[in-house]
C-alpha cells in the first residue's frame, strides 16, 4: 500500500511542478527546491532582489497545496504581537482584538510568508524562532498549534541599511536557503516583460489547478516516505565526511581564492543541518524515483541546505554568498564516493 | 766640554764606519765580477762526482755534482764567489734553460791543505722535439793568497770544469711533426690527464642517474609519459582480481572511481560529468560506458534493493571498461565493447 502512496504522491509532487512551472517561467531549480522542502517538511529562506516573483511563487504554491495563507510585511517597527493579533476601535466605538496573522487561519494555516525578514526586529525573530521549530505559539493563556504550516521568508541581501541580520539561530531552522534570480534566457526575459498574462498576478495565480496536495496530508506521507527512502552505509559515509569538511575544509584539501582557510569557517554544519540535508536528499530521490539516495540527491539539495547554516568569520561575512557557493562546490569536489 | 766633544767625534764615528764599508764592499764586488788570473798549477786538486750518465735527461730533472777542491794553504776560498740559487746560465745571451737549484759547501782544514766539498744541484728547465745537448757550466770560484807579480791583489780563479749531457725530447715518437714545430719557444708538451678524466666521466654518470632519478620522482614516479597514470594503475589492479570474492567487485569499482577522480582532478559524479568529458575530450568515446558504469556503481554502493550482481561478466565487464578508459588516457581509440 505504501509503494502505491509513494507513487501517487509522486505524481502529484510532478503535476504540482508541471503547474508551478507554467506560472512562474525559467525558475525549475527553485521550484524543484521548494517542492523538495514542502514533501521535506521544512521551512524555507528565499534570497533574491526585489519584483523577481518570490510572491508569485509562494501564492502558486499556496493554491495548489490548499490550505490557510498568511503573509506579513518585516518592517524595522513590527513587534512580536503584530503576528498574533490586531487591536481596533469597532463600529461601537469600543476597543476589539482580532487575531494576527499566526493566528488567524488556525490550524490550517499551511505557509507563513515572511516578507523582507530582516527588517523586522531580533524580538520578532525570536518569536518566529519558536514558532518554526515547534509549530506552537502561547497567547491569550492558550497555546495554539500549527502543525501544517511551512514559514516561507526572504530578504533582500543588496540592501543593508535598517536591517537586522537573522542570527545563526534562526537561519538554523529554516531548512533551505534558496536564491531566486532572474532568468538569463532571453525569450523568457521578453516573455516575462511583453507577455500580459504575467502582468496580473492574481489572474495568474487563478490559472493554476488548485488544491493538487492536501496540506492536511503531507505532514503524514513525509513521515512515510523518510522512513521508506534508505540509505546504505557507503552513503551515510559519505554524508559524514561532507558534514566533517564543512566544518575542517582545510582537512580535505578546499581552498577558496582569497580566503584564508584557517580563519574561514567558525562553525560548520550542525547536526539538525545535516539531518534536514539528508531528508531533503531522501524527497529528492523519491521524485527521482528511487529507493534508495545517491550522492547526486545530497548534491541536488546540498548548496541550498547547508550554505546558510555555515558560521564565518566576520571579515568574510559580506562575501557570504560567494565564499559559501566556492567553498561548497571546493568540499563536493574534494570528498569522493565511495 | 766632554759633552760637545763627544757630540762632535760620533757624526766623525759614522763617517769612517760609511767608508770602511763601502770599501769592503766594492772590495768584493770587484772580486766577484772582474777576471782575475788563474791560479798557479799545483795548488788545487781536484775531484768530482758528476752524474752517472749523460743522456735521458728531460724537463724537471735534477743533476747532482759533488766538488771536491783540495786547496793548498795560504790560499782560500772567496765564499761569495759561489754561484748562487736560481743562477741561469746564459750562451751568447739567450738563456740556457739549465738553473742552479740547490748549492751549498763545506770546509775542512788540514795541515797544508784546505779541503772544500761544493755541493750543486742544477735542474733543467728546457726541451726540445729531438735529442738536444746541454751543458753544466763551468762555475768559476775565486781564491785569496799571497800577492804575485800576476796577481798584485793576491785573488786568484779557478774555472771548474764544465758537465756536458743530453736532453731527451718530451714527444712520442710521430706524434710531432718536427718540421713544422722547431721553435725553441715551443711550450713543454702537457702531461695527459687521464685519472682526472675518468673521475670526470664517473661524477658524469652519477649526475645523469642522479637526473633520471629525478624525472621519475618528478614524472610520478613513471619512466615515460604514458606510464603510471591512473587507469594503467587500475588496471594492473583489477588484474589480479578474482571473480570468486564478490567483495572484489567493491574494490575493482572502488578503483575505478579513484582513476576517474584522479585524472579529473577531482570527485567525479554522474552529475557533474558532462564537465569531466568536457575537460576530457578522449573519454567521450566511452561516455556511454561511463554512463553504464556509474549506473552499476549505483547499484552496488547505494541501492538497498539491488539484487546480488556479482559474477564473472561483471567482473570482466569492468576490465574492459578498464581498458577502455585507459586507451583513452593514452590518446587511443578504445575498442567498443558489449554492453554488462
Amino acid at each position: 500500500m505504501s509503494d502505491k502512496q509513494l507513487t501517487d504522491m509522486r505524481e502529484h509532487a510532478q503535476k504540482l511542478e508541471t503547474e508551478i512551472n507554467k506560472v512562474v517561467v525559467g525558475q525549475q531549480t527553485p521550484i524543484r527546491l521548494i517542492t523538495t522542502a514542502i514533501f521535506s517538511r521544512g521551512h524555507v529562506l528565499l534570497e533574491g532582489d526585489v519584483g523577481v516573483g518570490k510572491t508569485t511563487l509562494l501564492r502558486a504554491f499556496t493554491r495548489c497545496i490548499g490550505g490557510g495563507y498568511q503573509r506579513i510585511e518585516g518592517t524595522i517597527d513590527l513587534m512580536p504581537n503584530d503576528l498574533v493579533y490586531h487591536t481596533y476601535l469597532g463600529e461601537d466605538g469600543k476597543p476589539h482584538v482580532s487575531p494576527g496573522p499566526l493566528l488567524m487561519s488556525g490550524e490550517n494555516l499551511s505557509v507563513f510568508f515572511f516578507n523582507e525578514i530582516n527588517r523586522a526586529r531580533p524580538q520578532v525573530h525570536s518569536l518566529l524562532l519558536r514558532v518554526m521549530a515547534e509549530r506552537t505559539l502561547s497567547a491569550f493563556n492558550k497555546e495554539y498549534h500549527f502543525p501544517h504550516m511551512l514559514v516561507f521568508a526572504d530578504r533582500n541581501q543588496v540592501e543593508k541599511e535598517e536591517t537586522f541580520e537573522i542570527p545563526s539561530a534562526a537561519r538554523d531552522r529554516f531548512m533551505m536557503e534558496i536564491p531566486i534570480v532572474v532568468p538569463d534566457d532571453n525569450a523568457i526575459m521578453e516573455s516575462l516583460v511583453f507577455d500580459t498574462k504575467f502582468h496580473n498576478v492574481d489572474a495568474l495565480v487563478d490559472t493554476i489547478q488548485a488544491d493538487i496536495l492536501q496540506f492536511d496530508q503531507l505532514n503524514a506521507f513525509s513521515a512515510l516516505l523518510q522512513a521508506k527512502i534508505e540509505a546504505t552505509p557507503t552513503l551515510r559515509q559519505y554524508a559524514l565526511n561532507l558534514w566533517r569538511a564543512t566544518k575542517t575544509p582545510t582537512a580535505y584539501g578546499v581552498k577558496v581564492s582569497g580566503v584564508d582557510m584557517n580563519r574561514l569557517v567558525l562553525s560548520g554544519a550542525s547536526p539538525r543541518g545535516m539531518s534536514m540535508l539528508m531528508r531533503a536528499a531522501r524527497v529528492n530521490a523519491w521524485l527521482s524515483k528511487r529507493d534508495s539516495v545517491l550522492p547526486e540527491d545530497i548534491h541536488a539539495v546540498f548548496h541550498s541546505t547547508v550554505a546558510h547554516r555555515l558560521v564565518f568569520s566576520p571579515v568574510y561575512e559580506m562575501r557570504r554568498t560567494e565564499i559559501a557557493r566556492e567553498l561548497l562546490t571546493g568540499i563536493v569536489n574534494a570528498v569522493a564516493a565511495p | 766640554m766632554n759633552c760637545l766633544m763627544n757630540k762632535l767625534i760620533t757624526p766623525i764615528r759614522i763617517g769612517l764606519l760609511s767608508l770602511l764599508l763601502m770599501l769592503s764592499t766594492s772590495f768584493v764586488a770587484t772580486a766577484n765580477d772582474e777576471p782575475s788570473p788563474e791560479i798557479p798549477e799545483g795548488i788545487v786538486k781536484l775531484s768530482k762526482v758528476d752524474p752517472a750518465r749523460n743522456v735521458g735527461f728531460l724537463m724537471g730533472d735534477i743533476l747532482d755534482r759533488t766538488i771536491t777542491l783540495e786547496v793548498k794553504k795560504p790560499y782560500k776560498l772567496i765564499e761569495t764567489t759561489l754561484p748562487i740559487v736560481g743562477y741561469e746560465h746564459r750562451y751568447k745571451g739567450q738563456v740556457s734553460g739549465i738553473e742552479l737549484r740547490k748549492i751549498s759547501h763545506s770546509t775542512k782544514e788540514n795541515r797544508d791543505t784546505t779541503t772544500y766539498v761544493i755541493q750543486i744541484a742544477y735542474q733543467v728547465f728546457t726541451t726540445a722535439p729531438v735529442v738536444k745537448p746541454a751543458i753544466l757550466p763551468a762555475e768559476v770560484v775565486k781564491f785569496e793568497g799571497p800577492a804575485t807579480e800576476e796577481a798584485k791583489d793576491g785573488l786568484v780563479q779557478y774555472k771548474i770544469p764544465e758537465f756536458y749531457f743530453r736532453i731527451s725530447p718530451m714527444a712520442v715518437f710521430g706524434a710531432v711533426k718536427i718540421e713544422d714545430d722547431m721553435s725553441p719557444l715551443r711550450q713543454p708538451i702537457l702531461l695527459q690527464p687521464y685519472p682526472e678524466k675518468q673521475k670526470l666521466v664517473a661524477c658524469l654518470v652519477v649526475l645523469g642517474l642522479s637526473l633520471l632519478g629525478l624525472l621519475y620522482i618528478l614524472g610520478s614516479r613513471a619512466w615515460l609519459p604514458l606510464m603510471g597514470r591512473p587507469f594503467a594503475q587500475a588496471s594492473r589492479q583489477l588484474r589480479k582480481l578474482s571473480a570468486k570474492d564478490p567483495e572484489q567487485l567493491k574494490t575493482a569499482l572502488s578503483s575505478l572511481h579513484k582513476a576517474i577522480n584522479t585524472t579529473a582532478k577531482y570527485s567525479v559524479f554522474s552529475d557533474n560529468m558532462a564537465v569531466f568529458l568536457a575537460h576530457a575530450p578522449s573519454f567521450k568515446s566511452i561516455e556511454s560506458e561511463l554512463n553504464e558504469f556509474f549506473a552499476l556503481s549505483h547499484q552496488v554502493f547505494f541501492d538497498t534493493q539491488s539484487t546480488a550482481i556479482h559474477d564473472k561478466n561483471t567482473l570482466a565487464w569492468l576490465k574492459k571498461f578498464c581498458k577502455q578508459c585507459r586507451d583513452c588516457e593514452r590518446g587511443l581509440k578504445p575498442a567498443k565493447q558489449k554492453k554488462a
